[in-house]
């Protein structure tokens, strides 16, 4: 692998053609992501970001753009190749109620990835290869013969991650893992994701709206509004010095537990996000932008480096 | 009269359904100062909502019964008023506000109408003047009135709780009670509609109930902060003093659970196991699975919410011996 380099991704576009017209999902996207790390894919609804996350394995097709895993350019594989290809990189998505077979066992469910790609015949093995996966993720193996209903989310949503974890994959898309559940359980899953990162190597690219789980969680960190990339860099790196206005309203926007102590002024963003069909050619922002200059308006600005490694797509920034 | 705009005490709520009874709220005592905003904040199944509903007895019943207590607003019984009184009190002297606010809206009527039946329920016999109120309303929260014949599938989700916040201030209501208002938001949206209730809030004289399982929403909003754990309050108090002066060992878990405090690397401290099945609480203090301090002792009796200083409630027997101290505390 060049640099160390699992991932990347070259100007993924992808369009869904609507009765109103060409809606620009995700409009020219591009990162790398390094082994063993986690890159954050952070933005609001309808940012692109959960459509970039499913482009890369391939859920959808891509409008144009180019995937590169592992050194293999899969933009062109057909499912069939995809098929053998997604054991190296799986999914875990956001709401464990509505991702798991109700009528399945836990043991039907887990297995359920090793039984299709037949990577253990033998019944025994694959009940043994459940146990172990059951015990990875702290689910008791007392639960084997459960149904989901029976259990709360986070037990849920660890059945989601023993599925993912089954076919031993190098890459996972986390796609707002923890944001259905309670604070305590979110707490466990994210540790759990992170022993699991730390054991196995695993990268992730966790897709979330929540910035204060990313800071926790990523290494780099991504910023999406309507379908592209605002802003880019380091997880310490963004939090020190935001400089997309869009950034810097998402980070103050969140609201801080703290008391009595002096918080950082509030930027509240006026209005809200535009369609995403028949977009405008200049900066998609505008609207919302307490800093929007005549030039804002003529075309659409692109990432730029403006400090090391900290790409910023305003034109307004020095 | 008294400086408190709700008074609950010795509130039960038990939901007796087929497969046996849910305890969902069990003994809580609660006040609430005129103009003053109230953080309620558990996680799900603590009795939050069931709590709220009870203000304007709506639990549905069956199955949900309320088995004891009084609930005073502003010094009228709520529970021994008649159907009929009942509706003068909902929408005119309590308001609410749900989590979604799609399911909240009626998708067959204007805003402005919906707005305006609001206002004619509860008083105005002209529709005219109660389209006009409406009208007026929209503008308070930030909706050109131009927009008062739209319908909510012509609004984003942020308008659509903008609507229902007009909907529930219209009436000018002396106690406004909001249901995780901001859930289903985006987070700079959220922020946005935060900054309205807020002053809002200020304007109209009301005072607040609000709903929440992120501390952040409480941080900003709330005077006073009553945490719940398995349809019981474990601390009430200033926002304040629950914040910097924790005392309760859930609530010490909750602030060690949430990840934005910390720096990136850090293992997060969860709080082990789950909520107890409200249908088989623990005995005792519904803690004790999952408190690090547990000890024997716990599992005898319900602790009762003590005085700790004077505006500062604790429901944890540990206290009783007086050198005891969280963990984050010493």
């Amino acid at each position: 692998m060049v640099d160390n380099i699992i991932l990347e991704v070259q100007d993924l576009k992808k369009y869904f053609n609507t009765a109103k017209g060409m809606l620009h999902a995700v409009d020219g996207v591009s990162f790398k992501v390094r082994q063993g790390e986690t890159m954050g894919l952070v933005g609001e609804s309808g940012c692109g970001k959960s459509t970039t996350g499913r482009c890369i394995l391939k859920l959808l097709e891509l409008t144009s753009g180019k995937i590169i895993f592992n050194d293999q350019d899969i933009t062109n594989y057909n499912p069939r190749q995809m098929r053998k290809l997604r054991t190296d990189m799986q999914m875990i998505f956001q709401d464990p109620f509505s991702s798991l077979d109700p009528r399945q066992t836990i043991m039907q469910l887990i297995s359920e990835p090793i039984r299709e790609r037949r990577i253990f015949k033998d019944k025994k093995e694959i009940e043994k290869k459940t146990l172990e996966l059951m015990d990875t993720v702290g689910l008791a193996s007392r639960l084997i013969n459960s149904y989901p209903h029976e259990l709360d989310g986070g037990r849920r949503q660890r059945i989601g991650v023993a599925r993912a974890l089954s076919v031993n994959p190098k890459l996972i898309i986390c796609d707002e893992p923890v944001s259905s559940l309670d604070v305590s359980i979110q707490a466990q899953i994210l540790n759990l994701l992170k022993k699991l990162q730390n054991d196995m190597g695993l990268t992730y690219i966790f897709i979330t709206h929540d910035l204060s789980v990313v800071k926790y969680f990523s290494n780099d960190i991504s910023v999406m509004y309507l379908g592209q990339m605002v802003e880019k860099a380091s997880s310490d790196e963004l939090f020190a010095y935001p400089m997309h206005p869009y950034t810097k309203a998402l980070l103050s926007s969140i609201p801080i537990p703290i008391v009595g102590k002096e918080k950082q002024e509030r930027v509240l963003i006026k209005g809200e996000i535009i369609s995403p069909v028949d977009l405008p050619d200049s900066c998609r922002f505008y609207n919302r932008c307490d800093f929007g200059e005549e030039r804002c308006l003529k075309g659409n600005p692109q990432l730029r480096e403006v400090r090391p490694n900290h790409f910023v797509a305003c034109v307004c920034v020095e | 009269m008294s400086d408190n705009i709700l008074e609950i005490e010795g509130l039960v709520i038990h939901y007796e359904t087929e497969d046996g009874c849910v305890y969902a709220v069990n003994g809580i005592n609660m006040f609430l100062g005129k103009k003053k905003t109230l953080g309620l904040v558990g996680e799900t199944g603590a009795g939050k909502t069931t709590t709220a509903l009870s203000i304007l007895n709506l639990v549905p019943n069956p199955p949900g019964v309320i088995k004891e207590g009084s609930i005073i607003l502003d010094g009228t019984s709520i529970l021994s008023l008649s159907e009929k009184e009942l509706e003068q009190v909902r929408g005119k002297d309590v308001a609410m506000i749900f989590q979604d606010p799609m399911t909240a809206l009626n998708p067959v009527m204007t805003i402005g109408e919906q707005i305006a039946e609001s206002v004619m329920l509860h008083g105005e016999k002209h529709k005219a003047a109660a389209l006009e109120r409406a009208k007026e309303m929209l503008r308070q929260v930030g909706i050109a009135d131009s927009r008062s014949s739209d319908y909510p599938h012509q609004m984003s989700g942020g308008m659509r709780q903008r609507v229902v916040i007009a909907i529930a201030l219209a009436c000018e209501p002396k106690l406004l009670i909001a249901d995780e208002p901001t859930t289903a938001l985006d987070v700079t949206i959220q922020a946005q509609v935060l900054a309205l209730v807020k002053e809002l809030k200020q304007k109209f004289d009301t005072s607040m109930l609000m709903i929440t399982h992120n501390l952040g929403i409480v941080a900003e909003v709330c005077d006073e902060v009553a945490v719940m754990y398995a349809g019981r309050i474990v601390e009430q108090g200033s926002a304040d003093e629950v914040f910097n002066n924790t005392k309760h060992p859930y609530t010490e878990g909750l602030f060690e659970s949430l990840p934005n405090l910390r720096k990136r690397g850090e293992d997060l401290v969860p709080i082990k196991g789950m909520m107890p099945d409200p249908m088989d609480l623990p005995e005792g203090c519904a803690f004790t699975p999952r408190c690090p301090y547990a000890t024997s002792e716990c599992k005898k009796m319900v602790p009762e919410l003590k005085h700790h200083e004077e505006t500062h409630f604790v429901a944890c027997r540990a206290y009783d011996s007086e050198d005891f101290k969280l963990r984050s505390k010493s």
